[in-house]
C-alpha cells in the first residue's frame, strides 16, 4: 500500500513536470502564439472536464460507462439554439429550460432502460447505452438537420486581449461554470449524505441497500445530475463551436478520456484530465497537420487504459471475483 | 481402477448429445445454404423492376458482412469480449488488397484478399495483447478508440490511401477502378458470380465456425465468457484464448472487407467508421449473441431492412413515399433495435421466433386436443 502512494505522488510529480515542460517549450518556441494555444486548449478542456464529469458521477454510483454522455451536450446545444435564438427567450430562462429538459430526457432514459437492466451484464448496458447514443443523434438531426447552427455568445464577442493572445468573452463563462459544477459535483459527493450513500451504492450495493441506501434512486439521481452536466457544457460551447447534431460523438469521447486520464469517478480528476487533453490537442493540432487532432485523444486513452487504468489521480481498486 | 472406468463412461456419455447437435448443425447448415443458393432464382422469378430491390446484389452484401459477423460472435458472443472497433479490420482487409492490386497491375487479386487476412490477424495479434486485458467498458472504448485511429489513418495517410477521396481517384495510379476477384483465370465480376462464391465460402466458414465452438477451444471460450477467473483456475489459459478468438475475428473482418473492395470497386475512409463497427455489433444483436445461425438471420435481416423499408411505397398503396429517403431514419432504426433488443429479446431474433414457434406449436396441440376431446365427448 506505502508502495503505491509513494508512486502516485511520483507520478503526479512528474505529470506536474511534464505540464511546465511543455507549456514552457510552447510558450518559448511560439510566443504570443504558443499563448493562444493554451488559453484555447484551456477552454475546451474545461468542456471536457464537464462531459468528463457526466461520466463520472453516473461511474461512481452505478460503475456504468454512459455512451450517451456526448449526446446530452449535442441536445443542450440544440435546444439552446431553438429556446434562445429562435423562440428569443431571455438568456437566464433559456438556459435553465434547456438544462432542464435534457435533465428530464436523462431521467426518463434512466427509467425506462437502464434500470430495467440493473441485474444484466456489463456487454448488454453498453450496447444499451450505444443504441440510446446512436438513437437520439439520428432523432436530433430529423429535427435539426444537418447543418450547424450558430448560438451568440452570453456576454458579446468582443475579444479581450492578453499578452499578444485573444480570449473569447465566452471562455470566461466556460471557465466560471466548470469551477462552479466542479465545486458543486465535489460538495455533492462529499458533503451530502445522499452523495455519500450513492457512492457507497456503487462500492457494495447489498451493504449500502441493507443501511438503508437504494441503488435504484442512487442511478437516477446520479444520470439526472449527467444529463445536467452534458447539457451545460453542450449550451457553454455552443457559442464557440457550432451546435449540430453529431457534436455529441467526439464530445463523449474525448470526455471519457479526459475522465480516465484524471481517473475515472473522481470529480478532480475529470478537470485535471480535461484541461491536460484540452492543452495538449490544441498544441498537436498546431504543430502537426489538423487530420491528427483527433487521434491525440485516442492514443492518450488507449496508453492510459494499458499503463495506468486507474488515471492519474485515481486510485486502484481491488478485483472482486 | 473402477472408479477411472467409471468417470471415463461418464465423460462418453456426455458427448453423445454433443455428437447429435453437432449432426444437427451440419444438417442446418446443408439446409441455410442450399435455401441461400437458390435466391437467386427466385431473384429471377421477382426482378428487381417489380420488386424495386435488387436481391443478388444485396444478397452479396449480406455474405460479405456474414464474414465479420461470425467472427464477432464468436468474439462478443461465445468469448464474451466487445470489439467496437472491427471496421478497421473490414477496413485493413479491403486497403491492404487495393493498395496491392492498383499499384501492381499484376498482382493476383485473389494474393491480394489472403495478404489483407494475413496483414488484419498480425494487427489484430500486435493489437490483441495489450488491448485484451481490458475488460467490459474499458475494453469496449479501447477497441472503439483503436477503431477511429484507423479511421484517421486510413484519411491522413494520403500517399498510401489516397486520403479521404480514396482507392483509386486518390492515389496516382493508372486503373480506374479496384480489379474484379479474379481466381485461377475466373473473373468474378458480376453480381451473381460474386454471390455464389461469398456464400460458398460463407458456409465453409460457418463450417470451421460450427466446429471451433463444438471443441475444446469453443468451450474455454464459454467458460471464460461466464467467468474468467473461474476459467483461469481450471486450467483455461484465458489470455491466450481470448487473444486466438480476437485474432481470427479480425481476420474474418478482413477477409469480408478486402471482397467488399473487389466488389465495390472503391473504397474510402467513409465505409470504415465508427457506424459501421456499431451496425456490425447490431448484426450479431439482433440475431443473437452466441448463435451462430442468429448471427446469419441477423445480416440478412439489417441488410435487407433499408431495401424493404424503401420498397414500401411500391408494395403498399398508401404507405407515404417520404419513406424512400429511408437513410434519414436507418440510424434511428438501428439504434432503437439495439435498445429493444438487449431489453427484450436478448437471445436474439433466430431463439425469439424459434420461441414463438414452439409457442405456436404447442397452443395447435391444446387447439388440437381440445377439439378431439370434444369430437369424443360428441360420439
Amino acid at each position: 500500500m506505502a508502495r503505491r502512494e509513494v508512486s502516485r505522488k511520483t507520478l503526479l510529480t512528474v505529470t506536474a513536470v511534464f505540464i511546465a515542460a511543455v507549456a514552457g517549450l510552447t510558450l518559448a518556441l511560439k510566443g504570443s502564439t504558443g499563448l493562444q494555444w493554451i488559453v484555447s486548449g484551456l477552454t475546451v478542456g474545461s468542456i471536457y472536464a464537464l462531459v468528463a464529469m457526466g461520466f463520472s458521477v453516473i461511474y461512481s454510483s452505478t460503475r456504468v460507462i454512459n455512451f450517451a454522455q456526448g449526446e446530452f451536450s449535442m441536445l443542450g446545444g440544440m435546444l439552446m439554439y431553438s429556446i434562445y435564438m429562435r423562440a428569443g427567450l431571455p438568456l437566464p430562462l433559456a438556459f435553465l429550460v434547456s438544462v432542464l429538459i435534457v435533465t428530464l430526457i436523462g431521467a426518463g432514459l434512466e427509467r425506462a432502460t437502464i434500470h430495467p437492466l440493473r441485474n444484466q451484464s456489463v456487454i448488454s448496458v453498453i450496447i444499451v447505452t450505444i443504441g440510446l447514443a446512436i438513437f437520439i443523434r439520428a432523432t436530433a438531426k430529423l429535427i435539426w438537420g444537418s447543418e450547424p447552427v450558430k448560438v451568440a455568445s452570453f456576454t458579446g464577442d468582443k475579444p479581450l486581449r492578453f499578452l499578444g493572445a485573444s480570449i473569447v468573452p465566452q471562455s470566461f463563462w466556460v471557465f466560471g461554470l466548470t469551477l462552479l459544477a466542479f465545486v458543486l459535483v465535489f460538495l455533492f459527493f462529499d458533503r451530502t449524505l445522499l452523495g455519500k450513500g450513492m457512492r457507497a451504492a456503487a462500492a457494495n450495493p447489498d451493504a449500502a441497500s441493507l443501511m438503508g441506501i437504494s441503488s435504484s434512486t442512487s442511478s437516477l439521481v446520479a444520470w439526472t445530475m449527467a444529463a445536467a452536466l452534458g447539457a451545460a457544457a453542450g449550451i457553454v460551447i455552443a457559442p464557440i463551436n457550432f451546435a449540430y447534431y453529431y457534436a455529441g460523438t467526439m464530445l463523449g469521447l474525448k470526455g471519457f478520456t479526459a475522465a480516465i486520464l484524471g481517473g475515472l469517478g473522481s470529480a478532480s480528476g475529470a478537470v485535471v484530465g480535461g484541461l491536460l487533453l484540452g492543452v495538449l490537442e490544441t498544441i498537436v493540432a498546431g504543430v502537426f497537420p489538423s487530420g491528427y487532432k483527433s487521434a491525440v485523444a485516442f492514443v492518450i486513452l488507449i496508453l492510459v487504459l494499458l499503463i495506468r487504468p486507474e488515471g492519474l489521480l485515481g486510485r486502484s481498486e481491488g478485483v472482486k471475483v | 481402477m473402477a472408479g477411472r472406468k467409471a468417470s471415463r463412461c461418464d465423460v462418453e456419455r456426455k458427448e453423445e448429445p454433443l455428437k447429435r447437435a453437432q449432426r444437427r448443425d451440419y444438417r442446418t447448415l446443408a439446409l441455410v445454404t442450399g435455401f441461400i443458393l437458390l435466391v437467386p432464382a427466385w431473384a429471377w422469378l421477382l426482378p428487381g423492376d417489380v420488386i424495386h430491390m435488387d436481391i443478388v446484389n444485396i444478397m452479396v452484401f449480406a455474405g460479405i458482412y456474414t464474414f465479420v459477423v461470425i467472427g464477432l460472435n464468436l468474439l462478443v458472443g461465445y468469448a464474451g469480449q466487445i470489439s467496437l472497433g472491427h471496421a478497421a479490420f473490414f477496413g485493413i482487409g479491403a486497403y491492404t488488397t487495393a493498395i496491392l492490386c492498383c499499384r501492381f497491375t499484376w498482382f493476383p487479386t485473389w494474393l491480394g484478399v489472403l495478404a489483407g487476412v494475413a496483414v488484419a490477424g498480425l494487427i489484430g495479434w500486435l493489437v490483441g495483447v495489450p488491448v485484451l486485458r481490458l475488460k467490459g467498458h474499458y475494453l469496449a472504448m479501447a477497441t472503439l478508440g483503436l477503431g477511429e485511429i484507423a479511421v484517421i489513418l486510413f484519411a491522413e495517410l494520403k500517399g498510401l490511401t489516397g486520403g479521404t477521396i480514396g482507392i483509386p481517384q486518390g492515389l496516382n495510379v493508372k486503373v480506374s477502378q479496384i480489379p474484379a476477384l479474379s481466381i485461377f483465370g475466373f473473373d468474378f465480376d458480376t453480381d451473381l458470380k460474386l454471390f455464389f462464391l461469398v456464400w460458398v465460402l460463407a458456409a465453409v466458414v460457418m463450417l470451421l465456425s460450427i466446429n471451433i465452438i463444438r471443441s475444446r477451444v469453443g468451450r474455454s471460450l464459454r467458460a471464460l465468457h461466464s467467468s474468467e477467473v473461474a476459467a483461469d483456475a481450471m486450467g483455461v489459459d484465458t489470455s491466450r484464448q481470448k487473444t486466438r478468438v480476437f485474432v481470427l475475428s479480425a481476420m474474418l473482418a478482413a477477409f469480408g472487407g478486402a471482397i467488399f473492395a473487389h466488389f465495390q470497386r472503391y473504397i474510402n475512409p467513409e465505409s470504415f467508421v465508427l457506424s459501421v463497427s456499431i451496425l456490425f455489433i447490431t448484426m450479431v444483436v439482433v440475431g443473437g449473441m452466441g448463435n451462430l445461425w442468429g448471427g446469419v438471420v441477423g445480416v440478412i435481416t439489417l441488410t435487407f431492412l433499408p431495401s424493404i423499408i424503401q420498397a414500401l411505397p411500391y408494395w403498399i398503396p398508401g404507405v407515404p413515399s417520404g419513406l424512400m429517403n429511408f437513410s434519414n431514419y436507418s440510424l434511428m432504426l438501428y439504434g432503437a433495435l439495439l435498445v429493444v433488443f438487449v431489453m427484450f429479446m436478448p437471445q436474439g431474433i433466430a431463439a425469439g421466433l424459434s420461441k414463438a414457434a414452439a409457442y405456436g406449436e404447442n397452443r395447435f396441440k391444446q387447439l388440437r386436443d381440445r377439439a378431439g376431446a370434444r369430437k369424443y365427448e360428441g360420439h
